[in-house]
């Protein structure tokens, strides 16, 4: 039988391959532990973390453009009214 | 260049970077799937779960394994522990039934083909002193890849160099194992530079020459 850590890398590269990168950083870090010494555990589980927090960041500056237009929205509907 | 498009690009990097290394170990990543699921399987039927459709459809699936396409060494090591697991579960179950004993046979006939699998690729390797100096180039490409191939199952789960070596050192008395032994010489060599106490190793390391030597000359 596999152990859970060999399990978890495995589902991590899958995760991969299907770009589900959140799936792959939670696979990841369950098979930490074990594998913290391998080097390409450590490149592609920091290279998807990495590629995460850009995500994270482009979606924060994607919210804020949203919330000026949710302000501009609200004036246009009051000068109608006028 | 903004911040925002600064983003974008390195968003668009890191996802090639990774698609890329994916689709480097496709052909690996298939057999993980596999084995994977075949693990799967197994714990499935030691939780009582009836697993003789999906063992089966894994069967049909995985077919071109029994040629040992693509398999290394240790995969056929897992693959053999996994199938003797599920072999045991169906026999505790006491399933009498016409599929449950197709699917005894067909355990039976893929642990046969794992280990002959496994034998196969022991016999592949001719004798270096018979090859050209062209050829001693390409036959140590394909053995460094062999070692490397070996190390990364060796070192997975592993804390520290010295279990590898010691995996290795198990591996080249018990399995007679010529790559083995050589995988153990390049560590006891790297730990040697790097100031590590080897003398034990070493000696291990002669014992299991002797054995390796010993084997070849009985083949």
């Amino acid at each position: 039988m596999l152990d859970q850590a060999e399990k978890a890398y495995c589902l991590a590269l899958l995760a991969l391959k299907d770009k589900d990168y959140p799936a792959a950083s939670d696979h990841f870090n369950r098979a930490a532990p074990h594998f913290k010494d391998n080097r390409e555990f450590n490149l592609l589980s920091q290279t998807t973390e990495l590629l995460l927090a850009v995500k994270k960041e482009r979606t924060k500056l994607d919210s804020d453009d949203m919330i000026e237009l949710e302000e501009v929205l609200p004036y246009g509907k009051e000068k109608d009214f006028c | 260049m903004s911040y925002s498009s600064a983003l974008q690009s390195l968003e668009r990097l890191l996802q090639s970077f990774l698609e890329r290394a994916v689709a480097a170990k496709e052909r690996r990543l298939e057999v993980l799937d596999g084995i994977n699921r075949l693990d799967d399987i197994a714990r499935s039927s030691q939780e009582g779960q009836d697993i003789i459709e999906s063992i089966g459809e894994w069967f049909a699936d995985q077919g071109d394994w029994l040629e040992g396409n693509g398999l290394r060494g240790g995969d056929l090591g897992r693959l053999d522990r996994i199938l003797a697991a599920i072999n045991s579960s169906l026999s505790l179950s006491g399933d009498s039934s016409p599929a449950a004993a197709k699917i005894r046979s067909e355990l039976d006939r893929w642990s046969r083909a794992s280990k002959s699998a496994s034998q196969k690729l022991i016999l592949k390797r001719g004798p270096e002193a018979a090859e050209s100096s062209a050829d001693s180039v390409l036959l140590f490409g394909k053995l460094l890849d062999r070692l490397a191939g070996r190390y990364d199952d060796s070192s997975r789960s592993k804390e520290h160099l010295l279990s590898v070596l010691d995996d290795s050192l198990r591996s080249a008395q018990t399995q007679k194992s010529k790559d083995a032994l050589l995988l153990s010489a390049f560590i006891i060599y790297y730990l040697k530079q790097n100031n590590y106490k080897v003398g034990p190793y070493v000696r291990r390391l002669k014992e299991a020459e002797a054995l390796v030597r010993e084997e070849r000359q009985h083949a």
